[in-house]
């Protein structure tokens, strides 16, 4: 089931890109009903998923022999994380694939594009084979490329580019070091079930630090982490909308995703010693990542900057929950805030990006200066917007809250003081949220804002079933979190927590 | 089960836009409907829960648990919370403007939803989701009339000032979380002593922020911006309750941390001498009402410092009822004047209902017997006497104070001396409106039974606290104070109407000055920070990752040669290689894997062509780097392992 999710995608993609003759209309059915069929299949994974007491580390396991010599195969399964992660993306990618876009007149390539990244981003998230996985990541990077490229605007392919390569360097450093963790293993194997269970590399050798190291640059760059973070506002600003919500909402997740993977669950050991550093640069991204939104003066780097923010909150949490200090229950409740705001996150910045998108095709700028008073002819986008940003900026009863206060309480009872800094970071959020809102909805009506149209009804539908969710999650977040805290990184003596 | 008390309220809520849709007329009279039928559940709901002795539980993932349980002292707040909105929602309906009045009420009802479920939370996780819900609420509230662009940001200022106090409580539940696995309100007396500071401070700072206390008063200033029924509620029983509210409820766990009741009384003695100042020199008719909410939730800090939550709570129950009541009046005398300016009004003749209200309200924010709000003053008097005898004197103070006020309030908007000819001009307020002055004014007289002494004891054994007994010679003092400040203040409003209109009194009426102090030591300095660091991440973090992509580039060109030659060989080595895998497989499987080549030749080839569209000419070098650095470092970990 989970490799259907992953290849409906990428043979609906091939079809696209092989069949010449499908019109704009055909095409964006096919994407969608491809896109919403790896969306289903991860549900039907998801009804029989066993959340209870005794569930397997990894289930709906899946493999096929590829190279077996090298111990490389075509193996998936999920754990908790992993499919309350993968249904978030599958979601967020119908979303995106149904938002109004700007084709440039090539609508079968785009659709194409955004089926191929689909399917190989879920693929990241299903694989249970270090191989596969890298493949992924580096895949998806790819299909990113095109996306901004070819359907962005302004300097777009200097911005694809920049984030091609610099992120390419990451995936790089990241190889070396999954190799060299392969290879300190006794059997040779990519299997990352028997990786975890093996743990290949142990203390803080040279070596053991090394690829610890290149793990968590790789994965830095990705997430971003301060200082590693400035491809991330180019490449928002000059991508088309549905593709920043991608980036956002999913692109950004296989950083965090592959650290609690890999370096936290495959190295635990080392990973603890790392950790209090791993949890400074952490916070330095949440004040940096904030402090630097509020002085943006467009909407789309405010928001982008807003991610550099909360994605510090998301390795706070797994740094706190791999450090080998405090209570278990409170790195439990750390990683579990983690993985919730991989979700949280994914659904508000994606619904956020979605409705930039929105700016900019009916007036051509993201500069905040240029809109006011948009709530006298949008209030329906005025509404969704304001619920999103009070999502973002962590007001309870909505997603972001749940996962940020688990985080804060878990990380806490481990680094107290940096847990309380880090507090600050939700006031300049809600500064920063609140003032861009007023900003370009209320007040004075703005020239080029006289006659900005409200929701198209696709958009609308878009954005209230992601942000349903929001609410959902905020209220009664219970079903969510029992899926999360099942499985491999929250098997005790199994993950990082002990 | 419990948590259903909050039901009603948003029920009510997201009915509303039912109520206004068929715009046949009478829209006024359906969300008053609306409103009476949402807020009556929710009283109703009260008082049956404590009845029966309810409580609630609502598990997210162990250990979050959320918790509600009703104690004496909670059940009344759950109960006089919907009593005082009732009348302000009646009069909302009816008073304020149609444009957005639908929004107005919805928002309202979230409003006292918010405050409800942070009345009956029995563990800090719980209080914190109502105490950021309320603010959230005066956050929209505030900017209810967003087309000036003003309104919203003062919502904006009340806002952050009031989350940065938020972050005080954040403070308390992680650090009770962490010393004892739970967030609830019966762990925190098993908290180690470091922490428990932790808590007890957070608590007192979230509590200062939400109830206006000194620094962070100016933000009810601000609030003034929203429609008056918003101040009225935002200032009687909810938000800026919450702060006392709280501290009333967990006084017997902050009264066991060191220095934490000492900081209480100092910030409430401090805020109630200093807001009544204010709120005297102040000729904006909110504006003195504003201040003089954070004077008087300053005399609650310093019965709960002193270690009587028990008056603390009388004195809310008695604040919230005359409060309501003067800023509905102030809302009906700012309509007729079209400013709220108190030197433009003297409606005595034209509104003389309203008049008459608002002087038993004034009455009471004198603190003159026999009136509600004069009983729990003379208790917070003598609760001070038990700590010291400064104390005492500083509350008495602070008494004449508000005498001081409430006659200058009273006296410059609703005297008789303006001629009768107007009569028949400008607004009226109707009949709904008055009615909810009315229920007010029968509120503070309701309250005005604490004076006697069987009442008085059936309230404090029915809410289990200790009420202190005062002493005459105290009394005769205070009373004569209040006389003092009643005579200064009606020679304010007849002498000197404009006091505060210009110069240093003027100055001093914004808050001493402490709002541009704010704005000299906070909001500039982030703002300006925020700008450099903005500038920081293009011209200095970025510029050296474009350095370095610079100079990968140059090293890129020297390697190119090299590269492009192993490169081209590594293809042609693939290709062959997979040509002869090829030729080994036969039939079925050379077909099936010669349709892959081709499937993937189509696939690569297409990439190809997007790639040569937006190539630069660059990336070749790039990846040649990468190969040598790569290269490095596999011999690099190979040495070393």
């Amino acid at each position: 089931m989970l490799t259907l999710a992953i290849l409906l995608p990428l043979i609906a993609s091939l079809a696209l890109a092989l069949g010449p003759g499908f019109g704009e209309r055909v095409a964006r059915v096919i994407a969608l009903v491809a896109s919403a069929l790896s969306l289903l299949a991860l549900v039907v994974v998801w009804l029989g998923f066993d959340t209870g007491a005794g569930a397997p580390a990894f289930q709906a396991v899946a493999e096929f022999a590829w190279i077996p010599a090298l111990g490389v195969a075509w193996r998936v399964g999920v754990d908790g994380m992993a499919l309350a992660v993968a249904l978030m993306s599958a979601l967020l990618f119908v979303g995106s694939i149904a938002w109004p876009a700007d084709y440039k007149g090539k609508a079968r390539q785009y659709y194409a594009w955004f089926l191929f990244l689909q399917g190989v981003s879920l693929g990241l998230f299903l694989a249970l084979d270090l191989l596969l996985f890298y493949v992924f990541f580096d895949l998806s990077l790819v299909g990113m490329y095109f996306l901004i490229g070819r359907w962005g605007h302004g300097d777009a392919e200097y911005a694809a580019l920049k984030f091609f390569i610099y992120t390419l360097a990451g995936s790089l450093a990241m190889l070396l070091a999954i190799l060299a963790l392969v290879l300190a293993n006794d059997t040779l194997t990519f299997d990352m079930r028997a990786l975890i269970a093996a743990q290949p590399l142990r203390g803080t050798d040279l070596k053991a630090s090394l690829v610890l190291f290149g793990l968590l640059l790789g994965f830095a760059i990705k997430t971003p982490l301060v200082p590693f973070h400035t491809w991330l506002p180019l490449a928002h600003v000059e991508a088309p909308g549905p593709a920043s919500a991608i980036l956002a909402g999913v692109l950004l997740k296989m950083g965090t995703y592959g650290i609690v993977r890999i370096p936290f669950s495959m190295m635990r050991e080392t990973f603890a010693a790392y950790a209090l550093p791993l949890a400074i640069l952490a916070l330095v991204s949440i004040l940096w990542g904030a402090i630097v939104a509020l002085g943006q003066t467009s909407l789309k780097r405010r928001i982008a900057y807003t991610s550099v923010n909360h994605m510090g909150y998301t390795v706070l949490g797994i740094a706190a929950a791999g450090a080998a200090l405090g209570a278990e229950s409170a790195r439990t409740l750390a990683l579990t805030g983690a993985v919730t705001e991989m979700v949280a996150h994914g659904l508000i910045t994606g619904s956020l990006f979605l409705m930039a998108g929105s700016f900019w095709q009916r007036a051509q700028t993201y500069e905040m200066s240029a809109f006011g008073g948009l709530a006298r002819t949008a209030p329906k986008l005025t509404a969704a917007f304001f619920l999103a940003a009070f999502a973002s900026l962590g007001l309870p009863a909505l997603a972001g809250f749940v996962a940020e206060f688990q985080i804060f309480a878990g990380t806490f009872a481990v680094y107290p003081w940096l847990a309380a800094v880090a507090l600050i970071g939700i006031v300049v959020t809600a500064a920063l949220f609140l003032s861009m809102a007023q900003k370009l909805f209320m007040g004075r009506a703005a020239v080029p804002t006289r006659d900005f149209p409200d929701f198209s009804r696709t958009e609308a539908a878009v954005v209230a079933g992601l942000l349903v969710l929001v609410v959902l999650i905020g209220i009664y977040p219970s079903w969510l979190l029992t899926l999360i805290e099942t499985g491999s990184a929250f098997l005790p003596g199994a993950g990082g927590v002990r | 089960m419990l948590f259903l008390l909050i039901l009603p309220p948003i029920l009510a809520a997201l009915a509303v836009p039912f109520a206004v849709s068929n715009t046949s007329g009478g829209a006024r009279g359906r969300l008053l409907g609306v409103a009476l039928v949402g807020l009556a559940g929710t009283l109703a709901f009260a008082f049956i829960a404590a009845v029966n002795g309810w409580a609630g539980m609502l598990v997210w993932a162990r250990p979050i648990v959320l918790t509600a349980a009703l104690t004496p002292i909670s059940a009344a707040m759950a109960m006089l919370v919907p009593l005082i909105a009732l009348p302000i929602l009646a009069y909302a309906t009816f008073h304020e403007e149609e444009e957005g009045l639908a929004r107005l009420v919805a928002f309202l009802l979230l409003f006292v939803a918010g405050m409800e479920l942070l009345v009956i939370a029995a563990d800090l996780l719980t209080l914190l989701i109502g105490w950021e819900l309320v603010g959230a609420c005066s956050y929209l509230l505030i900017g209810h009339e967003w087309r000036e662009e003003e309104n919203p940001a003062s919502g904006l200022y009340a806002f952050l000032v009031t989350r940065l106090g938020d972050l005080g409580l954040f403070v308390a539940a992680i650090a009770t979380f962490a010393a004892t696995g739970s967030f609830s309100y019966a762990a925190l007396g098993g908290i180690p002593a470091p922490l428990a500071a932790d808590v007890a401070f957070g608590l007192i700072l979230s509590a200062a922020a939400k109830s206006g206390q000194v620094p962070f008063s100016p933000w009810l200033f601000r609030a003034m911006a929203g429609p008056t029924s918003v101040s009225a509620l935002l200032h009687a029983a909810t938000m800026v309750a919450a702060g006392a509210y709280i501290l009333i409820q967990l006084e017997p766990f902050l009264a066991s941390v060191p220095g934490a009741s000492v900081t209480i009384l100092g910030l409430g003695l401090a805020t109630a001498l200093a807001g009544g100042m204010v709120a005297v020199l102040q000729i904006h008719a909110k504006k003195l009402l504003a201040a003089s909410t954070s004077a008087h939730f300053g005399l609650m800090f310093v019965a709960i410092g002193a270690g009587f939550p028990g008056v603390a709570f009388l004195h809310l129950a008695a604040h919230a009822a005359f409060k309501a009541l003067l800023f509905l009046g102030a809302g009906i005398a700012g309509s007729r004047a079209g400013t709220y300016s108190l030197d433009r009004m003297s409606f005595g003749r034209v509104l003389p209902w309203t008049a008459v209200l608002v002087a038993v309200g004034a009455l009471s924010l004198a603190g003159l017997p026999p009136l509600g709000g004069g009983w729990t003053k003379e208790g917070i008097v003598t609760a001070g006497e038990h700590v010291d005898l400064w104390i005492a004197a500083g509350v008495i103070a602070a008494g004449a104070l508000s005498a001081a006020y409430a006659a200058r309030f009273a006296l410059s908007a609703f005297d008789a001396s303006s001629p009768e000819e107007e009569k028949d001009e400008g607004y009226r307020p109707g009949r709904i409106e008055l009615a909810a002055l009315a229920v007010l004014a029968v509120l503070v007289v309701v309250t005005s039974l604490l004076w006697l002494p069987l009442v008085r004891n059936a309230v404090a054994s029915w809410l289990n606290v200790e009420l202190p007994e005062a002493k005459l010679v105290t009394f005769v003092l205070s009373t004569l104070a209040v006389l003092f400040g009643g005579i200064a203040g009606a020679v304010v409003a007849r002498r000197h109407p404009g006091l505060g209109r210009e110069g240093d009194a003027r100055g001093a009426a914004n808050w001493l000055g402490l709002p541009a102090l704010i704005d000299r030591l906070v909001t500039r300095p982030a703002i300006g920070l925020a700008k450099a660091a903005a500038a920081v991440d293009d011209w200095v973090i970025d510029a050296m990752v474009r350095a370095i992509g610079k100079g990968g580039r140059q090293a890129g060109r020297l390697w190119s040669s090299l590269a492009d030659v192993s490169v081209d060989s590594v293809v042609a080595g693939l290709a062959a290689a997979t040509s002869r895998v090829a030729s080994l497989g036969g039939g079925v499987g050379e077909r099936l894997l010669n349709g892959l080549a081709d499937g993937t030749a189509l696939m690569v080839g297409q990439s190809g062509r997007d790639a040569r569209r937006i190539q630069t000419g660059l990336s070749h070098h790039y990846y040649a780097l990468a190969v040598a650095a790569g290269a490095v470092a596999i011999l690099f970990l190979l040495s070393v392992s």
